[in-house]
């Protein structure tokens, strides 16, 4: 009795194992992103390290931004897994990127350590603004898109950067050219993306599907679920340059402002953090930073950093 | 609070979607369940393998897994089903390998003299399941049954990560537009609530019948 009981269960994990190689092989791993890799990073961390770091007179004792020096670490709510903006190395474990870059700024200009100065914890849009008023972060840095909704929750401070959506269709697509083609198409995008709402303003007719990640949505496009996928153009050139069955039509059709989530209730702490964007903007580390992250996929010279304040909620 | 009010309609249209996924898929999960705890409990050996793989593979693999690998990987080799199909045919699937441990558990709890009877009677093997080792069979399943079903109903909502506009999904895509988190996720999960709560009261009513039928 024992005997035949562990040789059905040696061929039923055989057979799992066989149906598991077979279904790995057929993976098309041409669509796979590319890993980072032991991708150099030393000039990335030198833009950090030349960033500029606060008098001690700036920061007042029981302010927001002294708690963050007495801690001696940022506690940043973001992700990891952004491209372009917050994308952790697997093999090092690091993260960087045009918002991990800011923060970590953010990080040695109030402690003056050049690494190792934040803790990201990883928020999504449903958690964002409860992480801040609550004060698990102190800060969020996630490709945070300034409504006056959010406004009323959190406070912000920027805008640091001024994205648009742009559309990215399969290769051999002729037909959509501007977002007025979406109509009466299927439209991916990201859930947690203010692209959602900018779609359904913008072509109302369009019917959209929302997917978690950025290459579920490449996946979709390629495979013919959708007709097409709108997000931030940044992300959606770098996607399209690394494969080559996708390509970006047109031009950004929205203005999408990020800013930096801080707690509701502390103006001291904007305008601390307002007064370091300005240095940044100032004396060339942001322009330095969009070059060595947004720069290597999106042509030409670092576009003139937004007014601050200039956006409704910011 | 106002967002829930003005978007009642859009969320019980999502709710809507999860009870159409739930209810296909716990009735593809019972029937595939079923034919697989035969297969199991059969003296065809090579039926019995079949079924132990099944449920072996899809009782130890993640429902999230086993979406994406659907979604996205099937159409990779040509097959592409749309996404409401797909979440179906997961849950089915995934809930089946679960409805057959219920059920054959449900039959072995039947006395082997039962069986021994029927065979002593002249019953083939489909008579006495049918006729002799079903019936008390399912007295004993209801609740672990039940268990399923709230399992698949609460399930339904992993297919908010494909892209399924189910209740989580809409109710994911209404926090984005009005960012109340707390209040809407708090709504959705008394939808929830009142599904699985839905289950157990129909679960625990059919048991009570099928005692005392027996008595």
């Amino acid at each position: 009795m024992i005997r035949t009981a562990r040789r059905r269960r040696v061929v039923a994990l055989a057979a799992t194992v066989a149906a598991v190689i077979a279904l790995a092989g057929c993976a098309d791993s041409g669509t796979a992103p590319a890993l980072p890799g032991s991708a150099d990073t030393s000039g990335y961390d030198a833009i950090i390290a030349g960033s500029p770091v606060a008098d001690p007179s700036a920061i007042t004792p029981g302010s927001w931004a002294d708690k963050v020096k007495q801690r001696g670490t940022l506690n940043v709510g973001g992700t990891d897994a952004g491209p372009l903006f917050s994308l952790k190395d697997p093999s090092t474990g690091k993260v960087t990127g045009f918002d991990a870059g800011l923060s970590q700024m953010l990080a040695r200009y109030i402690t003056g350590k050049p690494t190792a100065n934040t803790q990201l914890t990883i928020t999504t849009v449903d958690t964002r603004e409860t992480l801040i008023q609550n004060g698990t972060v102190d800060a969020v840095f996630a490709t945070y898109t300034i409504t006056p909704e959010r406004a009323a929750k959190v406070a912000f401070a920027g805008p640091y950067y001024e994205s648009g959506d742009a559309i990215m269709v399969k290769a051999d697509n002729t037909s959509i050219k501007g977002v007025a083609d979406l109509n009466g198409k299927t439209v991916a995008t990201e859930a947690n993306s203010t692209a959602v709402l900018a779609l359904q303003k913008a072509a109302p007719g369009a019917k959209t599907l929302l997917f978690q990640e950025d290459a579920q949505c490449v996946a979709a496009v390629q495979q013919g679920r959708a007709d097409a996928y709108v997000l931030d153009q940044g992300i959606l050139i770098s996607d399209a340059s690394t494969n080559p069955a996708v390509k970006v039509v047109g031009e950004p059709f929205t203005q999408e402002p990020y800013g930096i989530g801080l707690p509701l209730g502390d103006p001291a702490a904007k305008q601390f953090v307002n007064e370091w964007l300005r240095k940044i903007y100032t004396d060339g580390s942001w322009a330095k930073l969009w070059t060595a992250t947004i720069g290597t996929v999106v042509k030409g010279d670092p576009p003139k950093p937004p007014a601050i304040g200039s956006v409704p909620g910011s | 609070m106002h967002v829930v009010i003005d978007s009642f309609g859009f969320l019980l249209g999502g709710l809507l979607v999860t009870l159409e996924l739930t209810a296909l898929a716990f009735v593809g999960a019972l029937l595939l369940g079923t034919v697989l705890a035969v297969f199991r409990v059969s003296p065809v050996p090579p039926l019995r393998v079949a079924g132990a793989a099944y449920v072996e593979v899809l009782r130890n693999m993640p429902l999230l897994s086993l979406l994406v690998l659907v979604v996205f990987g099937l159409p990779d080799v040509g097959v592409t089903f749309s996404l409401f199909t797909s979440a179906v045919l997961c849950l089915a699937g995934y809930g089946a390998a679960f409805v057959c441990e219920a059920v054959r558990g449900g039959i072995n709890a039947v006395p082997v003299g039962q069986a021994e009877a029927a065979r002593a009677l002249g019953f083939t093997f489909s008579q006495s399941l049918r006729h002799v080792i079903l019936p008390p069979a399912f007295r004993t399943m209801v609740q672990p049954l039940v268990n399923i079903f709230i399992g698949i109903a609460l399930g339904s909502s992993l297919a908010a990560a494909v892209g399924v506009s189910e209740l989580t999904n809409r109710t994911q895509l209404l926090n984005l537009r009005s960012a109340e988190a707390v209040v809407l996720f708090l709504v959705s999960g008394a939808m929830y609530l009142a599904i699985a709560l839905l289950g157990g009261t129909i679960g625990g009513a059919l048991e009570r019948r099928l005692t005392r039928r027996a008595r």
